[in-house]
């Protein structure tokens, strides 16, 4: 199927980031005065938020805080993609567990996972363990779902191939249905990855006051709105740089898969 | 020798549809070393025989055996040629042609040696480590037969091998298998809804019929091997393949 | 005719099936397939009630114990009052981002420079972790009904819009040539080609926003703790009063089912011709 427009690479790398270039500078500029015009306490300009970046970056809090709300992300996340893909996995290959589990999926799908944080501090009370758990939730959903999705999606005929030359279970998940649901997968950790950072950023705003959360917290109790808003700069930028490069491993891993749609 | 007897097979409804009836006792033998064409319209129950031989579905009722042996499950005197290539993408030719191989525990040396040997005996110098993608049709079904080749079957088993590339390919295509046919020994079972490519390739004919499949003829083609590369102007081709298609134009209704 | 051989008898006909499924067939092709998610369900439901009698863990009251609290608040009124300033709010939000975010959506799919002006905004607002907008909007727009409702706009926008233009952009673009050799001008292309072409992705976009709205929903009004359903489930959650939060979370799981599940029946009205 041909895209509807002619290939963009025809189009000159300036003008496409010259235009990317002259709209985020408008943005700028409009942020400028609005802030001017509006001239709150709470709401910065943009050249107040690059000074209070620059003066963030270099205190050692911010980098002790930026630490202490990873832990909870690197943990949470690892056991969303360890737990996420082999429930994944088992609901994609197996009828019955899918039957099993499907409704709940489903209504997890729908859950805002932010209401039950306070049912898990309950539960494990007010540490890493409960962050971590808080980020795991947030990320696992999705990923579940689209690694079943990348086992569906499989074309079956690779499946019918491989069993004609004799393959067994074993053989059969290593050599076609993991490699097979690899790229539905990675578009699984692309959004699970997005979703945990969400998690670990919400449970401190919520509930346990430590690490980014608490200093947005913090900053807007004192309306400090330029280091509010250059924390969450910040953040933003991390999670474009992750996110990135995460696509990037995706397209190197996955070299033969089509084009990812987004959902 | 193939023997396939009382074959009965039906699917299950899916949505609330009625069952389908692949199969309503189907009779068939196959002569060791033959190359037989398995003709016929959609939903003739074709493929399904071609299942059945492989082992990779069983039948609700009958028996198939080969050489005496009763057939349950793949094995390593048949493999299988898809019509839609069945290649993996993510692997290139020589890891895709000794992918049955590697299934088996061979050693990747030993393998991928056989593998070499194959890719010139298709006719795929120069594109061993191209992965499918920068392939066209023809090329890849090259690799697809490549890959049933290299375990060295007794049986080969074709599923409209060439029903998914463009007319010329096709016909050399058909021309290779012609020529492989006539210096390897193997049985060739070769499903097709062309009833030219059926004259073209078999020694014999199977015209089948759908709802509920069946056979309705067997037909010997009679024309002597080595096939004539101009096979359109012979006579008993032109004769067989007019009645061929009178056959399948009155199962249309 | 030359003879032709045949070693195989001719096997008489059976009647052709009928394709003709009967009304009745259909009630138990439905009952069958919805039996086995009606029994997990039970099956989780009954297992939940067993483990909060038997494990007495403060975070996991016994499923009726929910109901109880879910039919109180009801009865009181705190949650049809919430319900209906989040449902507003959702509303409100949800159509906003549909009427901005499929034409946006639409524009961006069909004109490469406006793409490349505008795709910047959307990749680091789909990348962000999206309870920033909170703060963010809250110093804009303080705590008034705005915040929720801009907030709600933004999570379900971006989707919508990027899936529009998704759609847009995977048309097949020999039904364009089509319509242009029998001199289809721009609006006839954009309304009989691309715009059913990109249905299918349109309404799944539209599917995926109303999740994220009710996500928006929630989370800024569990920030920002005036009324709606996320205020009480943060008012019950600092009181750590497991029952309740569970009653209204059975409360907003509801809505949230049954908002996707009725723009996934549109969808599948609207998409019909692609299955």
């Amino acid at each position: 199927m041909s895209r509807i427009l002619p290939s963009t690479a025809r189009d000159p790398q300036l003008v496409r980031w010259g235009l990317r270039a002259l709209s985020i500078l408008f943005f700028l500029i409009g942020w400028e005065i609005l802030a001017y015009q509006l001239d709150s306490l709470l709401f910065p300009s943009f050249t107040e938020t690059l000074i209070a970046l620059s003066q963030l970056i270099s205190t050692p809090t911010f980098w002790q805080a930026l630490w202490v709300s990873h832990q909870a992300l690197l943990i949470g996340f690892a056991c969303a993609l360890l737990v996420g893909t082999t429930l994944g996995l088992i609901m994609g290959r197996w009828r019955a567990a899918e039957k099993v589990f499907d409704p709940y999926l489903n209504i997890l799908l729908a859950t805002p996972m932010s209401a039950l944080i306070p049912i898990i501090i309950l539960a494990i009370g007010l540490g890493l363990p409960a962050r971590a758990l808080v980020v795991f939730l947030f990320a696992v959903v999705v990923i579940v779902v689209n690694t079943r999705a990348g086992l569906r999606t499989l074309e079956p005929s690779w499946v019918e191939m491989a069993r004609a030359f004799g393959a067994n279970e074993k053989q059969l998940w290593w050599t076609i249905l993991i490699p097979g649901a690899l790229p539905a997968m990675m578009t699984g950790f692309y959004l699970g990855l997005g979703r945990a950072l969400t998690g670990m950023i919400a449970v401190e705003l919520l509930l346990i006051a430590v690490g980014i959360g608490r200093l947005i917290l913090d900053y807007q109790g004192a309306f400090e709105a330029g280091f509010v808003y250059a924390t969450i700069m910040f953040v933003v930028a991390e999670a474009v740089i992750l996110l990135n490069a995460l696509k990037y491993l995706e397209r190197k891993l996955t070299p033969w898969a089509g084009q990812a749609t987004i959902g | 020798m193939i023997e396939l007897r009382g074959l009965e097979k039906t699917f299950p409804s899916q949505n609330g549809d009625a069952p389908t009836i692949a199969l309503a006792g189907v009779d068939l033998k196959i002569e060791t070393d033959e190359f037989l064409c398995i003709l016929g319209p959609s939903g003739c129950g074709k493929t399904t025989i071609l299942k059945l031989i492989a082992g990779l579905i069983a039948p609700d009722a009958g028996t198939i055996t080969i050489d005496g042996v009763a057939v349950n499950a793949p094995g390593p005197d048949r493999a299988v040629v898809f019509q839609n290539f069945a290649l993996l993408p993510w692997a290139n030719v020589v890891t895709n042609i000794a992918f049955g191989l590697e299934l088996r525990g061979m050693a990747k040396t030993a393998r991928e040696a056989i593998a070499l040997d194959l890719i010139r005996a298709v006719g795929l110098q120069g594109f061993e480590h191209h992965y499918p993608r920068q392939l066209s049709g023809g090329m890849q079904q090259r690799v697809g037969l490549a890959r049933a080749l290299a375990v060295n079957p007794k049986i080969l088993l074709m599923d409209e091998p060439f029903a998914a590339v463009d007319a010329q390919t096709r016909r050399m295509l058909q021309e290779d298998l012609l020529q492989l046919a006539h210096t390897t020994r193997k049985t060739i079972i070769f499903v097709t809804h062309d009833m030219d490519e059926a004259v073209r390739l078999g020694d014999r004919v199977v015209l089948m019929s759908p709802r509920p499949g069946q056979i309705r003829e067997a037909i010997a083609v009679a024309i002597p091997r080595p096939r004539p590369v101009d096979l359109d102007q012979n006579p008993r081709a032109i004769e067989l393949k007019t009645y061929l298609w009178q056959q399948l134009r009155a199962m249309q209704n | 005719m030359a003879t032709i051989t045949r070693d195989a008898k001719l096997i008489s006909r059976h009647p052709p099936a009928s394709r003709a499924v009967p009304f009745r067939e259909k009630i138990s092709a439905f009952v069958r397939t919805t039996r086995a998610t009606s029994l997990a369900l039970l099956g989780g439901i009954l297992a939940w009630e067993i483990a909060g009698h038997v494990l007495q863990f403060s975070f996991l009251p016994p499923f009726s114990a929910a109901l109880n609290a879910m039919w109180r608040m009801t009865l009181s009124g705190e949650i049809p009052r919430n319900i209906f300033a989040s449902l507003t709010a959702l509303f409100i939000g949800y159509a906003l981002a549909v009427c901005v975010g499929v034409p946006l959506g639409l524009v961006m799919g069909r004109y490469r420079k406006v793409d490349y002006a505008l795709d910047s905004y959307l990749t680091i607002l789909l990348a962000s972790p999206s309870i920033l907008f909170v703060p963010i909007l809250f110093s804009i727009f303080g705590t008034s009904r705005l915040t929720q409702i801009t907030l709600v706009f933004l999570y379900a926008f971006i989707i919508i819009t990027v899936n529009a233009r998704s759609g847009i952009k995977t048309v097949d673009s020999s039904h364009v040539e089509m319509a242009r050799s029998f001199g289809a001008s721009e609006r006839q292309i954009f309304s009989r080609i691309l715009l059913p072409g990109a249905l299918p992705m349109i309404m799944a976009g539209l599917r995926l926003g109303m999740g994220r709205g009710v996500r928006a929903m929630i989370n800024g009004e569990m920030l920002i703790v005036l009324i709606g359903m996320g205020a009480l489930l943060r008012q019950y959650g600092s009181r750590f009063d497991a029952a309740s939060v569970y009653g209204l979370l059975l409360v907003v799981i509801g809505i949230a089912l049954l908002c996707t599940s009725t723009i996934q029946w549109i969808e599948q009205r609207v998409t019909r011709w692609t299955m």
